[in-house]
């Protein structure tokens, strides 16, 4: 299953799967991103991480690390 | 626990997640606007207030940190979460409101919902709503009520609007639990695993499905009424998905500033504008300030006569504070520029830039808002450090935060500059300037790469090192608002350094003019210019405060100092300023017709190192005490702070030990040093 990591520019996909093993999975759920939502990746960071996504609304940066958890369809 | 209400003030807690207009609400009802400083990092601390008497409303209410959820990833978060449930001096809240940004309803509703399923008795406040209505979008406030079974209000905070209303409903609110008999007790349960977490965000996307609605144009502006009929439909289609966009402005200025490529250029210009301009923009006005204290302090002298009491006046007093207070514009502008970064949104987009350069160090991106608050105060800094979830990263920007160049070093920096470079090159000290602060930064690199390499040693747990943080959308910063946070920062700054400054400069010039206040000298084929600064010259000399020096004499003779600078740099460990102050003293400043700088600088040239004949600063000597500044933890408060913020004295002790002694060994190098080849 791709992860949002491997995104590129402008792509729109659907969340599939959180994967829940991570510690930072928590969080990333609270702050919005669950199955079923659309996210786009908006920004590659100057050392390409950490990336920044569009969810619900929001445009909210993370690692590349923690983004590997969010499974995208 | 029950709160028993009557006869007891009512506690009201303003709780909401990050950038919901919560400390914008909590303004506006307390009239706190400005008593609270807002150094750049938001929030960090709680504070209390009484409600504005003009609100008729008999009640206490709490800011604290915004939160996402209610369980922690930070101290920061972990503070809001304490008061809330229990606050250690207040208790329980009988009211708890909840900003919420209506254009983020179904990611604000989630703390909305935990907070609820604790049992709290609680009323929403809907903020941004202007936002909402430019995705042509609308809430329907009815509906929202009826789902969530608490009072919704739409606010603005920044004008006043609708706080009225919400003001009704809050005494509305505590009227009836002073009639009830007793409140259900608080649960500490809530959705809290990740597959609640994912059911409440399914349960909150229904409510979102029923209360949103879009506006539809129909020619001329939108139609609000159809929006409201359509909310009227009892059962919306369940198929029908909220449509969420991203301020289309942000988006395209994301595109220049935050370009994988471009977008670390455009933060290494935007840094080394806000550096420059401290030095630039300030010059003018420091001339001002500097022309004033030199006529008062020769005005009074002149008006006073010659005795002690007019040298304490116009030496102890007037140039003891005039050395300091020219540097209140840099530090005005400091806080100006960093207000204006905060308040535009891109300090959240830098400390993205930094992350992955500052995570190869052990340290955060989250590690980037205290670093820059750093410049400003290693007070507030260090409390910034809070929203830095992992530990050990905490604790290493907590280390190396005392390295930032902070504004008591400028007035330090700027008068040792001002030495180094010739009067017709002052656009020098800007460049000197930024070299300061770009060493002081590499400093605090290098030393915090080497300070992680024995991280198991400073905190031996292991916890996730994690960078999850909302960008928020670009906004013209408020000018006045910024404007008016600064000139309190600055009066705030003053307040704190002034006194002891002053305390300090009396101190001193005691030190320095007894007990031989009517010195002998032998005055034959002297002009009376000439007596005055003998005899200044014989009273320096047999002072107390050269006594004091001779003892500390041995330590400064290696970095090739005298009894003088010793003096100096000891006063600098109450508030690094004070150094400015003690040196224009013992250099006996006499304001003539100069300004204060510069027969500061004459008779700093013509100082000498007891009856060698060298001189005393030279470049060698002034570049060793730049150096000396740059590393030296000479504030006391910061150590005190340091070690609330870290729970122990291991940290700030390894901190003064180790900044200081890096500071002398250092000094001694550049100085010796530079002398070896040859530069005096």
């Amino acid at each position: 299953m791709k992860k949002a990591s491997e995104l590129k520019y402008g792509e729109k996909v659907k969340i599939s799967e959180i994967d829940f093993s991570h510690p930072s999975s928590k969080r990333i759920i609270e702050i919005g991103f669950t199955p079923g939502q659309e996210i786009e990746l908006i920004v590659r960071s100057f050392f390409n991480d950490p990336l920044a996504f569009s969810v619900r609304g929001s445009l909210i940066a993370m690692r590349k690390d923690e983004a590997d958890c969010i499974k995208v369809a | 626990m029950i709160v028993q209400t009557t006869g007891k003030i009512p506690l009201i807690t303003l709780v909401g997640p990050p950038n919901s207009g919560k400390t914008t609400l909590f303004n506006y009802l307390s009239g706190k606007n400005y008593k609270t400083v807002n150094y750049p990092g938001a929030t960090v601390e709680y504070s209390i207030s009484r409600l504005l008497k003009k609100f008729n409303i008999n009640a206490d209410i709490i800011d604290s940190p915004g939160i996402v959820s209610l369980s922690a990833n930070s101290p920061d978060e972990k503070i809001s979460i304490d008061a809330l449930f229990n606050h250690p001096l207040y208790g329980q809240p009988d009211l708890v409101v909840i900003t919420v940004d209506s254009s983020q309803l179904s990611r604000h509703l989630l703390l909305v919902k935990q907070i609820q399923n604790c049992g709290f008795n609680l009323i929403v406040a809907l903020t941004m709503n202007d936002l909402l209505e430019k995705r042509k979008q609308l809430i329907s406030l009815n509906r929202l009520r009826i789902t969530l079974g608490c009072e919704v209000v739409r606010i603005d905070g920044r004008t006043g609007e609708g706080i009225n209303n919400l003001l009704n409903v809050v005494s509305d609110n505590l009227e009836n639990i002073k009639f009830a008999d007793k409140r259900s007790p608080l649960s500490q349960s809530f959705y809290n695993d990740r597959n609640s977490l994912l059911n409440l965000y399914r349960e909150i996307e229904q409510i979102e499905n029923d209360v949103v609605s879009d506006i539809h144009s129909n020619g001329n502006g939108f139609d609000l009424e159809a929006a409201n009929a359509e909310l009227n439909i009892l059962n919306p289609s369940p198929e029908r998905k909220i449509k969420y966009s991203l301020d289309s402005a942000t988006l395209k200025i994301d595109k220049v500033l935050l370009h994988p490529k471009l977008g670390g250029v455009f933060f290494f210009l935007i840094m080394s504008a806000t550096f420059a301009s401290i030095f630039w923009l300030a010059d003018p006005l420091m001339g001002m300030v500097d022309d004033f204290f030199a006529y008062l302090s020769s005005e009074t002298a002149v008006l006073l006569g010659s005795n002690w009491f007019s040298d304490f006046v116009s030496s102890g007093i007037i140039s003891g504070t005039g050395s300091v207070l020219v540097f209140l514009p840099q530090i005005l502008i400091l806080f100006l520029i960093l207000g204006l970064l905060e308040d535009s949104g891109y300090l959240a987009r830098g400390a993205m830039i930094v992350d992955k350069p500052l995570s190869k160090i052990g340290l955060n991106g989250k590690s980037f808002v205290p670093m820059l608050s750093g410049f400003a105060c290693a007070i507030p800094a260090m409390l910034a450090a809070r929203t830095i979830p992992n530990r050990r990263e905490r604790f290493l920007t907590i280390f190396i935060l005392p390295l930032m160049s902070c504004s008591a070093r400028l007035p330090v920096y700027a008068l040792l500059i001002a030495f180094l470079i010739p009067p017709d090159k002052s656009w020098l000290g800007g460049i000197i300037l930024a070299s300061i602060y770009i060493f002081s930064v590499t400093s605090s690199i290098i030393i915090a790469s080497i300070l992680n390499k024995f991280k198991h040693k400073i905190i031996k747990e292991e916890d996730n090192s994690s960078f999850i943080i909302e960008l928020p959308s670009y906004r013209k910063p408020k000018l006045s608002f910024i404007l008016t946070n600064s000139f309190m920062n600055a009066k705030v700054y003053l307040q704190k350094a002034g006194p002891v400054i002053l305390g300090f400069s009396i101190i001193l010039w005691f030190l320095t003019y007894f007990p031989n206040t009517n010195p002998q000298v032998d005055t034959t084929g002297l002009t009376q210019d000439e007596i005055v600064q003998v005899q200044e010259v014989e009273r320096l000399s047999s002072s107390y405060a050269s006594d004091l020096g001779k003892i500390i004499q041995p330590v400064m003779t290696p970095i090739g100092m005298d009894w003088r600078v010793g003096v100096s740099l000891i006063a600098a460990f109450a508030a690094r300023e004070v150094f400015v102050s003690s040196l224009a003293l013992i250099f006996k400043v006499t304001g003539d017709e100069e300004t204060l700088q510069a027969s500061m600088h004459q008779s700093m040239r013509e100082a000498e190192i007891g009856e060698t004949g060298q001189k005393l600063f030279t470049t060698a000597t002034i570049t060793g005490l730049i150096i000396f500044f740059v590393f030296a933890l000479q504030c006391l408060s910061t150590v005190a702070v340091s070690k609330k913020e870290t729970g122990g004295w291991r940290i700030p002790v390894l901190q003064v030990i180790i900044f200081t002694s890096l500071a002398y060994f250092l000094t001694f190098v550049t100085v010796n040093g530079l002398r070896a080849l040859g530069v005096n």
